[in-house]
């Protein structure tokens, strides 16, 4: 099992630096900083010497050695817009996202996962039905698109919640917390619902599935037989197997909570990690960005490995060699 | 046990909220501006947006007030220019710093120094322009210049003072974060992405300024803006989008306050020899092709002006007989015809989409405009962190661009654009289509010695008018419009500066 | 084999089932219009040329100020929104059939060889893929288009590729797995016949039926990234805007009470994939008793 968990690392750790060289590569291709931060009166002489404080006259393998050896370091560079340690710059947002991610995670699949059981046990009642037609515009609508529709709705013609930013944040030591705040409150509640929106329609028909299979199986027609109090028989026996590849599939799906969470966070304005990234990828902030990219890799690879290990864990029988 | 612990959160959250709560009330007014401060160093952003913010925590030896932007006394009283080379500054007694540290030569000459370190610095080429700075008593100062530079005082509003003490003291990073300048208004708290809130200075030297404590939220997006201004969350709004004006006009709470802007979009061609731009006839032509009055119309909604020429009228250049070629799309298909380019020719059209109001949309009707000519424009737009390295490396054939020059001097903004790319004389850094001519090179370089006002005007029109009317280095296209909008019946008295900085000490509330 | 029976149980199935054929249909009608746009629109909305400043900002036929020529309106530039939706929605079958065809022939090709020779071969495919995939399809497709910018229909098509061909290879590998271990093709390897025979004429046609499924799915998926992206702007360029853009470009408008050109070209989006889900779920429920369902 050791050496399992020891073969996995290495491998992420392999992954991780194939990642980071072809960020590296890439971003040769984004732009030069040197123009903006050289001032717009510079001469061509000053312009050489930001470029040599920047490292960037050097070859690229130079300049990607020092990027290697100081990020071992926990140094990932200067955001070349704000002049202050790129890692440190995103961290300050971890909050913001985390916040909003937390709150659609869990918005997702509280109430995807009870409505796909509440829709499975009674597939053809009316309401059930409507409910499964909801869900399949939820699969429809790219989060983009009902963000905007919720403002448009909620913010534009009826003017009940806020449409940008997170409102009045308390900072409770390191952590500045919308939580704590009314109207930081109202402004989770749009985003969060965009956020969640998508997931939220998958986990249902995911969960509705799921249930209506487990539902026919031998077993649960037994405990019925048996006289076991239907409660008891949904949750403690089909929903327990069901949750499995339920709860599989949402944390690989991590990487697409990520992804989607950037478009919230610029439709809304709020002030996370995403929406840094966006705004660094149209400044060409370099060092913002290839940052970005590592944290999200390390934690993307972290979380399959965790998984894998699980999975290991439950079924000694799946193991790749 | 549990029931303590919810009381004991609950008192936490009403604590909270009532505390939050407290801190907007004081507020005396809350605005919405379009760009965020990158960092609180002032030196370190060279660009109007980042600029403003510093202008309220930091002063500069010299300041701008006014509609036409005079230039007054800040931390200086009064200067001279003894010889070409040299400014004197006398200094402000009784100043005090933020921490207060007290104000002396020994300050301005850090700061001066420090514009030339390219880790803190985007004014590199103000700070390598100086060859020394003489500190003759605790409040007089000499600076010498490596070369003649006409304009030099005339930037002195943008180069702010930082107290050397306390930035020599700190480390790097606190210092990107919290500023301490003589300004009118000390930082409260900077929360990155939400809000900048400020409050007033009481001992400073021109006065305490009339409000209190300001709160500025940077929206960059403009329909957002718009809704916070609606909802009256905020009191001013800076950066109307155009397409939301007639929805502010009519609306009675608001009130809109507009000026014509300093900078003018334009658009500029290369002139290669063999190309077909390098025909003043293709020039013309693709010129009368451009619906500018349409433009102005549509896709500026009216809010702006047309323009003849690159300065603006206060700037020192600024030709009033230039006038704009009218449009006339037949003659100009009869010039591409004399020129030989009957069937037309491809071109790309470069520029940014981030940066001007409607660029990308003005370059789209550009290209459109040309097409119906026969000129086929390939548009080429990019955000403006890659476009700009483009027209630094000189490496486009046409592109849409905007200026405007804080000094008010012509003569500076002509050996950026329009000066034949020169990399050891420092030359046409901005020239990104690596236009030349040589009669327009010695005009302009013979203008680098003239420091006498008059002379100094003429020369710069006689320039101005080779440059537009003969040369057509450049198809101007107009001024932007300044667009503010004020929610009414708070009493806000705000009169927009030129250069578009929001500077809270000249704002009052009744 | 069996195939005879199981296509006529699936007509049968289509048939009678109204989702399938809303879903199909709609499909139908939205591919029609697209291969036909040049014909049944009243203008060009890409061509520069035919575009006019003139009638910008104009509201839909039935409002005051609306134009019979722009039966829903114009955008901010005086592109017809309906003329625009046909020509964008072209922009989105292209992306979504292309990138169906192009990752699912890749992902499928990668799918047979590493479930048919293990090994080596296999686990290192599943590593690769795993890693293109944990990243997920709009993270990589948006990064790799944030730094390349908006060139064109390829790019974008290329850039969602390199993380979609995952869902094919993996359901491909679990199928070739499973059909392996099929008395049909011990028998063909005992008879000595070569490998490329067996992969094409055995394995291949009984392996393949899971695939339509992902395919029909990603079609879906691929159309809304194309829009995300778009919407991003790290999509289509400006002057030839697809649905995703269009949205883009009328969320300016919306407090400027311009709900047009936000809500047609949303409508036709959400149409087009509801369409192309309806199908695939009838697809999926065709051909779930048969296989085990992948992940």
């Amino acid at each position: 099992m050791a050496a399992y968990i020891a073969r996995r690392m290495i491998q992420g750790l392999i992954v991780l630096l194939a990642v980071s060289m072809i960020c590296f590569v890439i971003f040769r291709y984004m732009g030069d900083p040197v123009v903006t931060m050289a001032g717009r009166y510079a001469t061509f002489d000053e312009r050489e010497e930001v470029r040599h404080m920047l490292g960037l006259d050097q070859p690229i393998y130079v300049q990607y050695w020092r990027f290697i050896s100081n990020a071992a370091h926990g140094n990932f560079g200067k955001s070349y817009v704000s002049r202050v340690p790129a890692l440190g710059l995103i961290l300050e947002r971890f909050p913001a996202t985390f916040e909003l991610a937390c709150t659609a995670v869990i918005m997702a699949f509280a109430i995807g996962v009870i409505l796909g059981v509440v829709v499975a046990l009674k597939p053809y009642a009316m309401r059930n039905r409507l409910i499964m037609t909801a869900s399949l515009g939820g699969i429809s609508i790219p989060t983009f698109l009902m963000g905007i529709l919720l403002i448009m709705v909620f913010s534009v013609y009826l003017g009940m919640l806020p449409p940008f930013g997170r409102g009045d944040t308390v900072q409770v030591g390191a952590w500045r917390t919308g939580f704590l705040t009314l109207s930081g409150i109202k402004h989770l509640i749009l985003p969060a619902a965009t956020l969640a929106m998508y997931q939220l329609a998958v986990l249902l028909r995911l969960t509705r599935a799921g249930m209506r299979e487990v539902l026919t199986e031998e077993y649960i027609k037994t405990a019925w037989a048996k006289g076991l109090s239907p409660m008891k028989v949904i949750f403690k026996h089909a929903l327990r197997n069901v949750l499995i590849p339920v709860v599989t599939i949402t944390g690989l799906q991590f990487g697409e909570v990520i992804a989607f969470s950037i478009v919230t966070e610029t439709i809304f304005q709020w002030p996370g990690m995403g929406n840094l990234l966006l705004t660094s990828m149209y400044e060409s902030d370099r060092p913002v960005v290839v940052t970005y990219i590592m944290m999200v890799a390390v934690i993307i690879i972290t979380l399959n490995i965790v998984v894998d290990i699980l999975y290991a864990l439950i079924n000694p029988k799946i193991r790749y060699e | 046990m549990r029931k303590s612990i919810f009381i004991f959160l609950s008192f936490l959250l009403i604590g909270a909220m009532v505390a939050t709560g407290s801190a907007l009330a004081a507020s005396s007014i809350v605005v919405a501006q379009d760009t965020p401060p990158r960092m609180m160093n002032p030196h370190g952003d060279d660009s109007d947006a980042g600029l403003q913010y510093m202008a309220n925590f930091f002063d500069g030896l010299l300041q701008r007030t006014g509609p036409g932007g005079k230039l007054g006394p800040a931390l200086a009283t009064r200067w001279e220019h003894p010889d070409l080379l040299t400014w004197k500054f006398y200094l402000r007694k009784g100043v005090k710093f933020h921490n207060g540290n007290p104000f002396t030569a020994a300050d301005v000459k850090f700061s001066f120094e420090r514009l030339s370190n390219p880790e803190v610095s985007e004014f590199l080429n103000t700070g390598k322009s100086i060859e020394s700075i003489n500190i003759i008593d605790d409040y007089t100062v000499e600076i010498k210049t490596k070369k003649p530079i006409p304009w030099f005082a005339n930037n002195m509003h943008q180069v702010f003072i930082m107290d050397k003490e306390s930035t020599e003291a700190r480390d790097q990073g606190d210092v990107m974060v919290k500023p301490v300048g003589t300004g009118a208004y000390k930082l409260e708290e900077w929360v990155k992405g939400s809000y900048v809130r400020m409050s007033a200075n009481e001992e400073y030297w021109e006065g305490a300024p009339s409000l209190k404590k300001v709160e500025v939220r940077p929206i960059k997006e403009s329909s957002t803006r718009f809704a916070a201004l609606v909802s009256g969350q905020v009191g001013i709004v800076t950066g109307i989008p155009v397409e939301l004006f007639d929805k502010v006009k009519k609306n009675p709470k608001l009130e809109i306050i507009s000026r014509a802007a300093r900078r003018s979009i334009f658009l500029a061609l290369g002139n290669k020899p063999g190309s077909p731009m390098a025909d003043i006839r293709v020039r013309k032509a693709m010129y009368m092709a451009i619906n500018e009055d349409e433009i102005i119309e549509k896709i500026m909604r009216g809010h702006a002006t047309p323009a003849a020429q690159i300065p603006d009228p206060p700037t020192i250049g600024y030709n009033g007989d230039i006038k704009r070629l009218k449009y006339d799309p037949e003659e100009a298909k009869k010039l591409l015809k004399e020129a030989g380019y009957e069937k037309g020719f491809e071109v790309t059209l470069s520029g940014p989409n981030d940066r001007y109001v409607q660029d990308a949309k003005i370059a789209e009707a550009v290209a459109r405009y040309l097409a119906k000519v026969g000129i086929k424009a390939k548009l080429d737009v990019k955000p403006k962190s890659i476009f700009f390295p483009d027209v630094a490396e000189g490496k486009l054939e046409f592109y849409l661009i905007g200026w405007f020059d804080g000094t008010f001097d012509m003569g500076r903004t002509y050996f950026k654009l329009a000066h034949s790319r020169d990399r050891d004389k420092g030359y046409g850094g901005l020239n990104g289509a690596a236009y030349g001519d040589p009669a327009i090179d010695k005009l302009l370089e013979s203008t680098a010695d003239i420091v006498d006002p008059p002379k100094r005007k003429e020369t710069l029109e006689k320039l101005n008018a080779m440059a537009m009317t003969d040369k057509i280095i450049w198809i101007p296209l107009h001024y932007q419009e300044d667009l503010y909008a004020v929610n009414k019946g708070r009493g806000i008295t705000f009169n927009p500066r030129p250069d578009r900085w929001m500077v809270y000490k000249e704002i009052s509330k009744k | 084999m069996n195939n005879h029976l199981i296509k006529s149980r699936m007509l049968y199935s289509y048939l009678h089932d109204p989702s399938a054929i809303i879903g199909s249909l709609i499909l139908v009608v939205f591919i029609t219009a697209a291969i036909l746009a040049p014909w049944i629109t009243s203008h060009d909305p890409y061509d520069l040329e035919k575009v006019s400043l003139e009638h910008f900002l104009t509201p839909p036929v039935w409002m005051e100020e609306g134009m019979a020529q722009f039966p829903l309106g114009t955008d901010d530039q005086g592109r017809g929104i309906l003329s625009t939706i046909v020509y964008g929605c072209r922009t989105s079958l292209i992306v979504g059939f292309g990138v169906v065809l192009i990752a699912g022939t890749f992902g499928i090709f990668m799918g047979l060889l590493a479930g048919y020779y293990g090994g080596w071969l296999d686990s290192v495919t599943m590593r690769l893929a795993d890693t293109f995939f944990s990243f997920s399809t709009t993270l990589m497709a948006f990064l790799l288009l944030g730094v390349f910018g908006p060139k064109g229909i390829m790019i974008v098509i290329i850039a969602i590729c390199m993380a979609d061909w995952v869902r094919y290879a993996r359901t491909m590998r679990g199928s070739v797995l499973e059909v392996k271990e099929e008395a049909y093709v011990m028998a063909a390897r005992a008879t000595g016949a070569k490998d490329l025979r067996i992969l094409l004429r055995h394995i291949l046609p009984n392996a393949i039926a899971p695939i339509f499924v992902v395919m029909a799915v990603d079609l879906a998926v691929v159309i809304m990234l194309e829009a995300t992206l778009s919407f991003l702007g790290v999509g289509v360029p400006l002057t030839k805007p697809s649905l995703g853009m269009m949205i883009a470009i009328g969320k300016n408008y919306i407090y400027a009470g311009m709900w047009w050109m936000i809500v047609f070209p949303g409508a036709a989006l959400i149409f087009l994939v509801v369409g192309i889900n309806l199908f695939a779920d009838w697809l999926r429920e065709e051909l779930n008793p048969k296989i085990e369902r992948k992940a």
